[in-house]
């Protein structure tokens, strides 16, 4: 299957869009990654994804980032997500629409889902109010979803696949939260090595000075 | 009650009859008529369900606007108070989305001259393992 993608990176990322059917998540991928990309079903699972590589600054290094952008193909309205959709995932794109109301309502069992699913308790997710071009159908308004998504400490974006707002800026920010923490969980394991080795050190000194080791 | 020796016929049958009323959004509604107000039951992706109003619900909550089937195979059996157990296997298309295959299981309970589904199970094809 990976026959025809470029190696040659530094890191992988796997990212999830989610969120209700018919908010636009399809068409949201296709804008981000229109031109440099090829989509593959996974009928098994019924996923699609969609590659790109970016180029990512980080401590002063340049790292080749292969993305990995899983969409599914529809079965969330058969509320069929399985859980091989979310393993492995680095981090969330929650898309709803601006002008469907019952999708913002959704918002909230989404995050329950990736809370569940995902590594960690706490997942990386950037919340979208997408179709932010329709402003006379809007249905949903900034302040509504802005004090949202602080309630839920998410970061939260309008973007549009028309216009293309916001669209790469999203994915930016998430890539950012998914590279910190992985910045800080390299950093908590070598503190830990390092911590170990130190205790290790004390131990031994301590044996050394023939003291008791308690 | 004796085995309908009718199974097989009655499952294409119905099989037919209900996917047409189900693909139109404008006969959906009749489903209802289907189901037994409260002793038909309905496990829909792992949710369970119990009578006419429930299941309603959850079929008019479902979200695209179009769907289209292709129906694999209809395989059935007589069972011994005259009902029919029926299993679909087949794939549906909702929208633009990629097809998924799907199974589903009836169950039909004989009533006077007829029967109603006492009995209804849905999944999705999809796995857990890419």
């Amino acid at each position: 299957m990976c026959s025809s993608i470029n190696m040659d990176y530094d890191y992988l990322i796997k990212l999830l869009c989610v969120g209700d059917s018919g908010v636009g998540k399809t068409s949201f991928l296709y804008k981000y990654t229109d031109g440099v990309f090829h989509t593959q079903f996974i009928s098994t699972v019924g996923i699609d994804f969609r590659e790109k590589t970016v180029m990512y600054q980080q401590s002063g290094r340049q790292h080749r980032i292969h993305l990995q952008l899983w969409d599914t193909a529809g079965q969330e309205r058969f509320r069929s997500l399985t859980t091989a959709f979310y393993r492995d995932a680095m981090g969330f794109l929650l898309l709803f629409d601006l002008t469907n109301e019952a999708s913002f309502l959704e918002v909230r069992n989404w995050i329950e889902q990736l809370k569940t699913h995902s590594l960690t308790d706490d997942p990386d997710i950037v919340l979208c109010g997408h179709k932010c071009d329709l402003q006379e159908k809007r249905l949903v308004n900034q302040n509504r979803a802005r004090e949202f998504a602080k309630n839920y400490n998410l970061q939260y974006l309008e973007t549009s696949a028309k216009t293309g707002q916001n669209i790469d800026r999203a994915i930016d920010l998430l890539l950012d939260k998914v590279m910190c923490r992985m910045e800080t969980s390299v950093e908590y394991a070598m503190m830990c090595a390092t911590g170990r080795r130190q205790s290790l050190q004390k131990l031994q000194d301590r044996r050394e000075g023939n003291s008791c080791a308690c | 009650m004796a085995l309908n020796p009718q199974y097989d016929a009655i499952g294409k049958g119905f099989v037919q009859q209900y996917y047409a009323l189900f693909d139109d959004p404008a006969s959906r509604a009749s489903l209802a008529n289907m189901y037994n107000v409260e002793t038909s039951f309905m496990t829909f992706e792992g949710v369970q369900l119990q009578g006419a109003v429930k299941i309603m619900e959850k079929l008019n909550s479902l979200t695209f606007q179009k769907i289209g089937r292709l129906i694999t195979s209809v395989d059935s059996q007589p069972m011994f108070d005259g009902g029919v157990l029926i299993n679909v296997l087949g794939r549906l298309q909702c929208d633009d989305d990629p097809p998924h295959p799907y199974m589903q299981t009836f169950v039909l309970k004989p009533l006077g001259e007829s029967f109603f589904v006492q009995h209804d199970i849905f999944r999705l094809g999809i796995h857990d393992i890419a």
